[in-house]
């Protein structure tokens, strides 16, 4: 099943769109994600009711970035990948809502 | 073809099964290991019963009963049906969709040893100092504190930690086993309905038993650490507890019944002589229960306090499951309509199956009715449902899917003769058994009370259901005469004793260790019946006969879960002679283990097509 | 199947899903992350209920060290982007790049471990244990196991540094470096809730949540 073909000889590796400027961008991306967190609750520059919802928008986008770029889980061949995290997610936000919601 | 071309290794008796990685061989070390705790449980209920047979009866203490009951729920639950359940989806899933093994044949043995001596540690309890007696839910305070509950307890919650992280390698290992490795043409909606209840409860098990587990670290830690999860006086909150225990154990229902489906599915089918009717509807609401599975765990918290509007959601939640439930009750019905139906033994638990669940699900809409349930709650109402739910459903399901399936996994036919007998007794006395609780829970008799008193009019419906016991343990006694008459037979079974569906009865019974000599092209749903109907002796080989690789056998699996069953015994008995180096020794070696299996690769070894001819390929 | 057969050729473009082994392998560990996910979710799950129960302790306002929190997200995202070069460079086929980006990984790794480590003897000094309160123990219980994780993963990876040594860059070894190197990204994506939910909604306070 793992018979490599004769012409996966010759060949280099062609490298993909996998490139290093997504990664680069991700990273960057990140850093200035947290840096507006860090500072969002440093300094009181919006309304602190606003600040727990708008930081934990900022970190999942974060964690989306990095799911999709760093762990590849936007290209093809991800598809249960997709459907085991989103899942896993979901049961968590449901869990989440409880415990924020119900218990006493 | 390699630098490997050894041969199997040789190896015999005990140490074969000490090391095998073989799936066939793996599901009957589970059907073993599930059929010794289903005596062990039974045993208890049948001191259960013994003890509520009239009012103020002596035969066990209060404290024993106690224990009693929280180990015939967490033996019957955790240790005998789903051993059982993966025991039929180990030696069947792989043949049904035309695979040579599971995805990672070392995890698959791994989680098999996990939850063996997880089991086994949990039930040493009895000879340490006694069982745990805190329900099998374990609810805080009762179970996080140490002056309401024993050691007993800390063994519950290791041996379940144990066995659970096999349970969750177990299912990891199916689902990628169902996702990767189907036969060409074995497309998702080929795949015969036990593998897609497999899949589904796999699924389950993969988002469930995590919430398990860190409920169980967080009664650990405040049982052994003095953690505050569960203890109001520093800020902690019981209902926690609750929630993740449900987050986990719903899901874990529908964990257990959902494979029973899938054997019912494949039995009906077989013995109308008909396809299933409206396999996508089937599919569909297997996935749909799955999934709504995880919204409905508070239905077991209505009386905890939440609140209306969350006792609303989830009621109607769990009103929801009976749709798709539903749909496949129909489908059952709608396939045995019109069929050239054959009553064998599988059929018989199959058909008597079909109104025995319906009654559970029924009475389980009922109690989805919040200001019902507070009447019903803690009843023997609820005693009475879920054991229509689970041993009206999933236990006949399981004896449906032995009888079906032990030629294919043993090469013998159970005896029908003995097979009825089983059926009829264990079928009359599970509704003697259970029925009158209905209307005990209704008449106020409360659920985990070791006696009640006389003159309350619940003596009749009490000893109606001691009584029925004996008709459940009879038909126990006569499935194991049946296995032992079915090893003495010398009539072989065949491949295909049943003239049946799909994949499974196309190779020999036993199946070789490499199941299929040829991976088969699959050219229809109901595979092997796709051929037979297009005039075909069997399956139509995918590639041409050649060398097979197959892992090798390895000790590894039983030494990891063997680090771990000792370093459980490290914590249970924390603090008291420095045993926390016992549980740093047993984990250290488990990674050790981890490590050697990481730093030395299987190659593995070759079966050559010669062998193979040798053996018979026929099919 | 016959991982052992491809291993004297030359490696395909994407080693780690060049044979069934190596597809089963990440496949598995994907649906081991979803897992994951509920694992600490529930964690999570329980420190938000928890997290104002300090029970005359320490709170998170008066305990936690912005700075340390802030070099400790900086060490553990830097140490996710090297070890993306090393998953390039397995995808290039370059052994000695994947040892160098790794062995960078894992020493941010043990910066982190340390930061870490550092921190919670300094809440142990401040009154802050176990069994002080149900925020402490939910606290050290979420953040625990994610320095848990990070230790593992350290482990892991160093062991599969010293292994490639030895066996070099097959297809039996790359999906070991694709997987190990998808670990410790889920880390990091991990410590992202952890540094928003723990320590910058601690600094806010909890009455704006639960």
């Amino acid at each position: 099943m793992a018979q490599v073909s004769n012409d996966a000889m010759e060949r280099k590796p062609k490298i993909k769109k996998d490139g290093v400027k997504p990664h680069i961008v991700t990273f960057i991306a990140s850093i200035i994600l947290t840096i507006i967190a860090f500072m969002a609750t440093a300094y009181e520059v919006i309304p602190a009711g606003f600040t727990v919802p708008f930081i934990i928008i900022l970190a999942i986008v974060q964690a989306a970035f990095q799911l999709l770029v760093w762990m590849h889980m936007d290209q093809k061949g991800h598809e249960f990948a997709r459907v085991g995290i989103v899942t896993g997610s979901a049961v968590v936000l449901v869990t989440i809502i409880a415990f924020v919601t119900t218990l006493w | 073809m390699s630098d490997h071309t050894s041969h199997a290794p040789n190896r015999s008796g005990l140490w074969d099964w000490l090391t095998t990685v073989d799936h066939k061989k793996i599901g009957i070390l589970y059907l073993i290991a599930g059929g010794f705790f289903f005596i062990l449980g039974g045993v208890e209920a049948m001191l259960i019963r013994l003890q509520l047979i009239y009012p103020e009866a002596k035969f066990v203490a209060a404290g024993t009963f106690n224990e009693l009951i929280t180990m015939h729920g967490t033996t019957m639950i955790f240790l005998a049906v789903m051993p059982v359940i993966f025991g039929l989806m180990n030696a069947i899933v792989p043949l049904q969709i035309g695979a040579r093994d599971v995805a990672f044949p070392f995890v698959n043995a791994l989680g098999f040893w996990l939850a063996a001596l997880g089991g086994l540690l949990l039930n040493t309890s009895w000879f340490l100092g006694g069982a745990p007696d805190v329900g099998w839910t374990a609810y805080a305070t009762l179970s996080s504190n140490h002056k309401f509950s024993t050691l007993g307890t800390d063994f519950y919650v290791l041996g379940l930690q144990i066995a659970g992280l096999g349970t969750l390698i177990g299912g990891i290992n199916f689902l990628v086993t169902i996702i990767n490795m189907r036969a060409p043409g074995m497309t998702f909606m080929r795949m015969p309905l036990f593998t897609w209840s497999s899949f589904v409860t796999s699924a389950l098990i993969l988002f469930a038993f995590p919430a398990l587990t860190v409920g169980l670290v967080f009664l650990m830690f405040d049982r052994i650490f003095g953690a505050n999860f569960f203890n109001p006086d520093a800020g902690g909150n019981i209902v926690i507890w609750e929630h993740i225990f449900w987050i986990f154990g719903h899901p874990e229902v529908y964990i257990l019944i959902l494979p029973a489906f899938g054997i019912i599915s494949e039995v009906v089918s077989t013995f109308s002589k008909k396809r299933l009717f409206g396999y996508s509807s089937m599919v569909f609401a297997t996935i749909l229960i799955g999934f709504l599975g995880f919204m409905v765990w508070a239905h077991h918290m209505f009386t905890t306090g939440l609140g209306p509007i969350a006792n609303t959601l989830f009621g109607i939640a769990t009103m929801l499951i009976a749709v798709p439930t539903g749909i496949k009750i129909f489908n059952w019905l709608l396939t045995l309509w019109g069929g050239h139906i054959r009553f064998t033994t599988a059929n018989l638990f199959a058909v008597g199956f079909i109104p025995t669940f319906t009654i559970g699900g029924m009475t389980g809409v009922m109690l989805a009715v919040p200001p019902a349930d507070y009447q019903y709650h803690d009843s023997y109402f609820v005693v009475a449902h879920f054991h229509y739910v689970i041993v009206g459903g999933l236990v006949f399901g399981l004896f449906a899917g032995l009888y079906y399936w032990w030629p294919k996994m043993f090469g013998k036919l159970l005896n029908e003769t003995l097979g009825k007998w089983h059926f009829w007794t264990f079928f009359i006395g599970f509704h003697l058994t259970f029925f009158p609780q209905h209307f005990l829970g209704l008449m106020g008799m409360p659920r985990r009370v070791f006696t009640y008193l006389p003159g309350q009019n619940l003596e009749m419906g009490n000893l109606i259901s001691s009584i029925g016991v004996i008709g459940m343990a009879l038909g126990s006694i006569i499935f194991a005469i049946n296995m032992v008459v079915a090893a003495k037979s010398k009539k072989a079974a065949g491949n295909d004793p049943w003239d049946a569906r799909t994949l499974e009865w196309a190779i020999p019974s036993p199946a070789p260790e490499y199941n299929f000599a040829q991976t088969p092209l699959v050219r229809g749903l109901d595979a092997l019946w796709t051929e037979k109907m297009a005039g075909n002796k069997g399956m139509t080989p995918a590639e041409p006969l050649g060398s097979i690789h197959m892992p090798s056998p390895s000790f590894l699996p039983f030494l990891m879960s063997l680090g771990l069953f000792v370093a459980g015994y490290g914590f249970i008995y924390a603090g008291q002679w420095g045993t926390y180096i016992v549980a740093i020794a047993g984990i250290a070696f488990t990674l050790l283990c981890m490590l050697l299996r990481s730093l030395y690769d299987d190659h593995g070894y070759h079966i050559e097509p010669d062998e193979i001819e040798e053996k018979g390929v026929k099919a | 199947m016959a991982a052992d057969h491809a291993v004297n050729t030359v490696l395909p473009d994407e080693p780690e899903k060049a044979t069934l082994e190596g597809k089963n392998k990440v496949l598995g560990f994907w649906l081991f992350l979803g897992g994951e996910t509920v694992l600490f979710g529930t964690l999570f799950a329980t420190f938000i209920a928890l997290r104002d129960q300090v029970n005359g302790g320490p709170s998170a306002q008066e305990l936690f060290d912005m700075k340390i929190v802030a070099w400790a997200t900086f060490l553990l995202l830097t140490s996710s982007l090297t070890s993306v070069f090393a998953t390039m460079a397995l995808h290039k086929h370059n052994l000695k790049a994947v040892q160098g980006w790794l062995v960078i990984t894992v020493l941010l790794g043990l910066g982190f471990l340390g930061l870490e480590i550092y921190e919670f003897y300094h809440y142990v000094h401040e009154e802050l244990g176990m069994t002080t309160s149900a925020f402490s123990s939910s606290f050290y219980t979420l953040v625990g196991f994610h320095g848990g994780h990070v230790a593992f993963g350290i482990c892991w990876i160093t062991g599969l540094i010293i292994q490639s040594m030895k066996k070099g860059l097959t297809v039996v070894t790359a999906p070991k470096f694709y997987v190990a190197g998808l670990y410790w990204h889920f880390i990091d994506v991990v410590w992202v809730f952890i540094f928003t939910v723990v320590y910058l909604m601690g600094m806010i306070g909890g009455k704006a949540v639960a």
